[in-house]
């Protein structure tokens, strides 16, 4: 049998696992650190854009124009959604499928909470402060932000549909792959923020 | 064993049992060292050559435990590491060269 490069013959006979089983389960896995990886590129991009268009503007609003304190509690937000998801998954791990239900769907209220304070920030820049996308700052913020803030919303449905499913009693101790997949998506998008909040923020 | 029963990925090599760093501790830290950023950034009357290296620094450390700790990048394969991080690090040096000149 062709043994996958992430997957030792070792790993693959752990736990009575069957080679083929353990060795699909990893690829998945591998396929998915893709995946964060390619999104990953994608943020440095607009990041990037970002820094450039600020570094090469006549003018840029100040850290306090920005909603610093708003912006913080946000930070907050996704920092504890990103707690509730780890609490959710030990969770499972001893096969307490109510708590996981439970810690994700905190951990949905807390993304959508997020987003109501997004769309907060948004009208006080859009209407009081004026900024859009016909100024170089507007473009490069509402560009980066509001693609961090739809990775959030589908974190969100995502979240959502795992609580679901999890009452539904389609997690196990042995069988939460999927539910370990939602969590690295939620903290990769909670990693994103910690650059944005810092690089869009505070600098 | 039924050969279509998903077994975790903690059997085939990651996050053992029981070894794991407190998520709650790794809460408090990113917790503090956010107040810290944003103290820096209102209150502070660090010259920017300073708060800016300071802020940037803080930054890293948060999404590193973040990656080690909440995603697990610690204790899995080093290549999941190197796939995810590697391009990222290709990106922070062309924005690098972009800026410098």
């Amino acid at each position: 049998m062709n043994q996958s490069p992430v997957l030792s013959n070792a790993d693959a006979n752990v736990s009575g696992v069957s080679g083929a089983s353990a060795e699909s389960q990893l690829n998945r896995k591998f396929g998915f650190w893709l995946f964060l990886s390619s999104e990953l590129l994608i943020f440095c991009g607009l990041i990037g854009a970002f820094l450039v268009t600020k570094h090469y503007a006549t003018s840029w609003p100040s850290s306090k124009q920005l909603s610093i304190w708003l912006v913080s509690i946000n930070t907050f937000l996704l920092l504890t959604s990103s707690l509730t998801v780890v609490l959710g998954i030990d969770n499972i791990r001893q096969n307490k499928q109510r708590k996981l239900a439970l810690y994700i769907l905190a951990s949905a209220l807390l993304g959508v909470l997020f987003l109501g304070g997004q769309a907060i920030e948004y009208q006080h820049l859009i209407f009081t402060e004026h900024f859009g996308f016909g100024d170089s700052f507007g473009t490069a913020f509402f560009t980066l932000t509001g693609l961090h803030g739809l990775h959030v919303l589908v974190g969100v449905l995502w979240a959502v549909a795992v609580a679901l499913r999890a009452r539904h009693g389609a997690f196990s101790a042995r069988n939460y792959t999927t539910v370990e997949m939602f969590g690295l998506y939620w903290h990769f998008v909670d990693l994103v923020w910690i650059l944005i909040f810092t690089i869009v923020y505070l600098i | 064993m039924q050969q279509h029963m998903v077994t975790h990925d903690t059997d085939v090599g990651a996050l053992p049992h029981g070894k794991a760093t407190s998520p709650v501790l790794v809460y408090a830290i990113l917790a503090i060292a956010t107040v810290f950023e944003v103290g820096i950034t209102l209150f502070a009357g660090i010259p920017r050559t300073v708060a800016v290296p300071l802020l940037l620094s803080l930054s890293f450390v948060k999404a590193s435990l973040v990656a080690l700790y909440y995603m697990h990048l610690r204790y899995e394969k080093v290549i999941y590491g190197l796939v995810f991080v590697a391009p990222a690090a290709f990106a922070i040096f062309l924005i690098t060269i972009l800026l410098s000149g």
